[in-house]
């Protein structure tokens, strides 16, 4: 009779036994999905935070006094260049949204009614998309050339319809089509005005310059300033990586805390579950000590016992990896909406993770019942099924 | 040196060659002799029985010729082999193709019906041979039925037909009877002479003198000596 049908037939018959270490894989490979899915969401979540909270990196020449840089309106500059170089570079992948901005104060703008303002103004270069990192969706603000987009409390000073106008350093007068008319509370450019790069160079006479960079820090295991900082240096020695701390500083550690418990409570179920089916497999052998002792008299080898016992545990570490992946799955599903905000219905099933589970667990489960197996593929069939000696 | 299964047969006529066996078992500090010098010589075609009272050796006896107790001392040749200088690889072979087995406990798989437990020892082949056993067995209507809705007497028969589906030389039979009555192992016994005439050889251990009717050949152990 081929083997494997036995296995079967046996598996079939003992169905508590069965079961119960069925039970095991279901519970070890649904925490283990559950666990890793919430994780990763948990990840995203941080992402998506850090990236509604906005560029939270800045990159200045090195040397710069950041009160000097919001208050006095003389800060060094460096070359746009700098951005294409950062995206262009291999090594660079500790930030991504890489936006080269020119950030200046303006004394005396002269609104429509004829008063005069000290007013921010603010050229962004576009979105540096970075060559050796995967395309993303565009995070920093898109200015098109020949606009500009004025903050709350200047838009108040100037009339729907009416063009933004400025003098430049060349006492020429330079007007912008509005496109769009900010809403309060965004900041420094509630005050401000926000330009194309090339625009505002082109007006305050500095060409080929910003004073910025602004960009998002990725989520690394090291820390994201630290990581961004070494990685600037080391291609750009003159500039310096300044945070902006935030929520997602918060976020991050619940993450990073997340992780840790995962490392913790992911190979502690495993073993207890392994342990478990360790000892449910030498019941089973014990208790099937007579057929074990039948199989040798007829002939069967050490070698086809172990199969046998190894065939049961890989087919049950199968089953219970594949009703584990999807319970995980429907687990994070379930509780990830209950924590996210943003990737509550972002948590799909992570199929790699699948592909790892149908791997991993038949050969854990084999593994717990090597020693059992070994036992039984050693029984003294003569001991077991005489009676006497 | 290990020795190859079936490289000289000196003798066309003998199968099993039984020389100075002795089997000792160590518990602690006590030592219990199971064996001692036992020789014979089994042909091909004898029907051995073998007799003793509880303890007397006979299972030892049994599973030292069916390759699955290694004595201290002496040799069994198979067709002019030494056993137990074969491999474990070879000892399984040696039961697989040559022996068939019972026991007092039938050991039927709880889990297969009786047409499968027969199976255990068959291949597909045989599929014509187990109808053939099974009518002749009178089980034939209840090969898809499992061993707990069996009689013991039933049971029993299913043994015998997984022992000698597989047409081995020779049949190990320990106890058969033990379990059954009179009736039962009456039909058994029958069963096991039908299967000893048509060339097929056995050795039968028991407690029961009566079953000595059937053999020609007795052996009579007492303390692990024969007597």
């Amino acid at each position: 009779m081929n083997p494997l049908r036995l296995v079967i037939k046996e598996l079939l018959y003992r169905k508590v036994s069965s079961l119960v270490i069925l039970l095991t894989v279901i519970i070890a490979s649904t925490v283990s999905v559950a666990v890793y899915s919430l994780s990763k969401a948990s990840e995203d979540e941080t992402r998506k935070i850090m990236r509604e909270q906005g560029l939270n990196l800045y990159i200045f020449p090195k040397g710069t006094d950041l009160i000097d840089f919001y208050s006095v309106n003389s800060t060094s500059v460096f070359p746009d260049k700098y951005v294409d170089d950062l995206a262009e570079s291999k090594t660079f992948d500790a930030v991504r949204h890489l936006t080269g901005i020119l950030q200046l104060k303006y004394p005396d703008w002269i609104d429509p009614n004829g008063s005069s303002h000290q007013i921010v103004l603010i050229g962004y270069k576009d979105e540096a998309m970075q060559r050796y990192l995967p395309e993303q969706e565009l995070m920093g603000t898109d200015v098109p050339q020949g606009t500009v987009q004025v903050g709350a409390l200047i838009a108040k000073n100037i009339t729907e319809g009416v063009p933004f106008t400025i003098t430049g350093k060349d006492g020429k007068l330079y007007s912008f089509k509005i496109d769009k008319r900010l809403e309060e509370g965004k900041g420094v450019i509630d005050q401000g005005v926000a330009f194309n790069l090339e625009d505002l160079q082109k007006i305050l006479g500095m060409e080929g310059k910003i004073n910025k960079i602004e960009a998002l820090g990725c989520v690394c295991k090291d820390g994201r300033i630290k990581n961004a900082r070494n990685q600037v240096q080391s291609i750009f020695p003159d500039l310096e990586v300044t945070e902006l701390s935030s929520i997602a500083d918060a976020r991050e550690n619940q993450r990073l805390m997340m992780n840790k418990y995962g490392a913790f409570i992911i190979p502690f179920v495993i073993i207890t579950c392994l342990l478990i089916t360790g000892f449910l497999i030498y019941q089973n052998i014990t208790a099937r000590k007579f057929e074990i002792g039948l199989l040798r008299a007829l002939g069967n080898s050490t070698n086809s016992i172990l199969f046998m016992i190894l065939a049961k545990a890989f087919i049950i570490g199968l089953a219970g990896a594949i009703i584990g992946f999807f319970t995980g799955t429907l687990v994070s599903e379930y509780f990830g909406k209950e924590i996210f905000r943003f990737t509550a219905l972002n948590i799909k099933p992570a199929w790699h993770l699948f592909y790892y589970s149908l791997i991993i667990f038949p050969l854990l489960w084999m593994l717990s019942s090597w020693v059992p197996a070994l036992i039984a593929s050693k029984m003294d069939a003569a001991k077991i099924l005489g009676e006497e000696y | 040196m290990r020795q190859k299964f079936l490289v000289r047969n000196t003798n066309n006529h003998e199968m099993i060659e039984l020389k100075n066996i002795s089997k000792i078992y160590k518990k602690g500090n006590e030592t219990f002799t199971a064996l001692k010098d036992v020789s014979f010589k089994i042909d091909k075609g004898d029907f051995y029985t073998v007799i003793g009272p509880s303890g007397a050796g006979k299972s030892t006896l049994l599973y030292v010729i069916g390759g699955l107790i290694h004595p201290n001392s002496g040799s069994v040749f198979y067709n002019g082999s030494d056993l137990y200088r074969q491999s474990w690889k070879e000892l399984d072979r040696y039961r697989k193709n040559h022996l068939g087995f019972m026991f007092q406990q039938f050991y039927l798989m709880p889990y297969l019906t009786i047409s499968d437990n027969i199976r255990l020892t068959s291949n597909k082949k045989q599929v014509e041979t187990i109808s053939y056993y099974l009518e002749k067995c009178s089980l034939s209507e209840l090969k898809n039925k499992y061993p707990s809705e069996l009689s013991v007497g039933e049971k029993q028969r299913t043994a015998f037909i997984r022992a000698i589906i597989s047409e081995p030389e020779i049949l190990l039979a320990d106890e058969p009877t033990g379990n059954l009555d009179p009736g039962n192992s009456e039909i058994l016994m029958s069963l096991i002479n039908e299967y000893h005439k048509n060339n097929g050889t056995v050795v039968l251990v028991t407690h029961d003198p009566a079953m000595q009717k059937y053999s020609g050949k007795n052996i009579t152990l007492e303390k692990g000596i024969m007597i």
